[in-house]
């Protein structure tokens, strides 16, 4: 695999959250904003990233990966725990309106199945750059599908879009032309289920639909 | 040596590595993180009295308790109000929940805020902006527990009770001393 279709698969076709529905507790959790779903985004790809290029320095040495393998999940939920303290520390000092916010899912990040996945599934066997280039991509995805399931929650919810501190879109005029209000269903937990049923159902759809033009295809070509 | 001995010595150097990375990183965030929770606690306390009307002074409080805010008439010592930053074990084992409460001299319970918890934003939005019904602090026989959020709830009940069993010693002068 080359470093493009490394980095690509995270977004797509190896997609954590609609793909392999990796992490989905936090990530439902915190999709009731848009700025949410960003500061979760920047969390998880500095973890991500640094837990894949540590455990593959870790791991690519033959000597230190003999004595680490025995107790190779330890060392991985250290390595991973202490970035996300790191993240945490710094968030609560410098972002803390978005610390507040994401509240206890910050620490969360420490089990959270993707980044202790990537860690077991790739970086432990693969280069540091590939593993690096893996985190980010695998990041990237996690980020896009949850953004992706806050704009929908946030605009049919709450008619808005805060996409970082006052900065914020205020999409009420359609609502007001629709004569309806937003419907505040989609920023409980309930909503949250049901905007990612609907998303996985669209991609599924799309997935299907894709693969019976192919079938079609090497159908008809013999 | 025995491996599994060499293995459980590289996990304990690993251990202590992260240990001084993470002391590096709290060396430079933990100023700007009481800086920021000063600043929460001041926005609080302007909420609940009209601090232009007062000689403010801090004591460092010990255990459970954080600053404890000593609000005096100007000009006088004679004590008006005293706001108490309380700490109680909460929902999650890493962070407490802490409130401020604000008791006037006759321990009537002027306002209380809930400054930081570990609860949901859909839970901590109903804890922040709960009515517990505490209008005495040495009378907690009406507090208003949150459905649902009960181990919170206990918190903020422990940090009340906390207030209650030393407020008439420190309304005494118990706290100059």
């Amino acid at each position: 695999m080359n470093k493009k279709d490394n980095f690509v698969k995270g977004l797509i076709k190896e997609n954590p959250l609609f793909v392999s529905l990796l992490g989905m507790c936090p990530s439902l959790a915190v999709t009731t904003s848009l700025e949410n779903a960003i500061g979760m985004t920047l969390g998880v790809f500095f973890v991500l990233v640094l837990s894949n290029l540590i455990i593959s320095l870790i791991m690519n040495n033959k000597k230190l990966a003999e004595l680490v393998k025995p107790v190779r999940i330890p060392v991985y939920i250290v390595v991973i725990a202490t970035l996300v303290t790191i993240v945490e520390m710094v968030m609560h000092a410098y972002l803390p309106s978005l610390y507040f916010s994401l509240g206890v899912f910050i620490p969360l990040i420490v089990v959270n199945c993707i980044i202790l996945g990537r860690a077991e599934a790739f970086a432990s066997e693969n280069k540091p750059v590939d593993s690096l280039i893996d985190g980010a991509g695998m990041a990237l995805g996690y980020g896009a599908a949850i953004m992706l399931i806050s704009i929908f929650r946030e605009f049919l919810g709450k008619g808005t879009l805060t996409i970082w501190g006052d900065l914020q879109i205020n999409l009420a005029f359609i609502f007001n032309f629709l004569k309806i209000e937003p419907i505040a269903m989609f920023v409980q937990p309930v909503g949250a289920f049901l905007t990612f049923g609907l998303i996985l159902a669209a991609i599924t759809a799309i997935s299907n639909n894709y693969q019976n033009k192919l079938a079609k295809e090497v159908k008809n070509n013999g | 040596m025995n491996k599994g001995l060499v293995s459980g010595l590289v996990l304990l150097s690993l251990g202590l590595l992260c240990g001084i990375l993470l002391s590096v990183v709290n060396h430079f965030t933990a100023p700007k993180i009481k800086e920021v929770e000063d600043a929460i606690k001041y926005e609080a306390l302007s909420g609940f009295y009209t601090l232009a009307d007062y000689d403010i002074s801090e004591v460092e409080g010990t255990g459970d308790f954080g600053t404890i805010f000593i609000l005096n008439a100007k000009g006088t010592e004679d004590i008006q109000a005293i706001v108490y930053t309380v700490r109680a074990q909460g929902y999650s084992d890493s962070q407490k929940v802490e409130m401020l409460i604000a008791v006037n001299s006759d321990l009537s319970v002027e306002n209380y805020q809930v400054v930081s918890h570990s609860e949901t934003t859909g839970f901590g939005a109903d804890i922040v902006d709960n009515d517990f019904n505490v209008l005495k602090i040495d009378d907690l026989s009406g507090f208003d527990a949150v459905a649902g959020v009960t181990k919170t709830s206990n918190a903020i009940k422990a940090c009340f009770t906390l207030v209650s069993e030393r407020i008439a010693a420190d309304l005494g002068g118990g706290l100059s001393e």
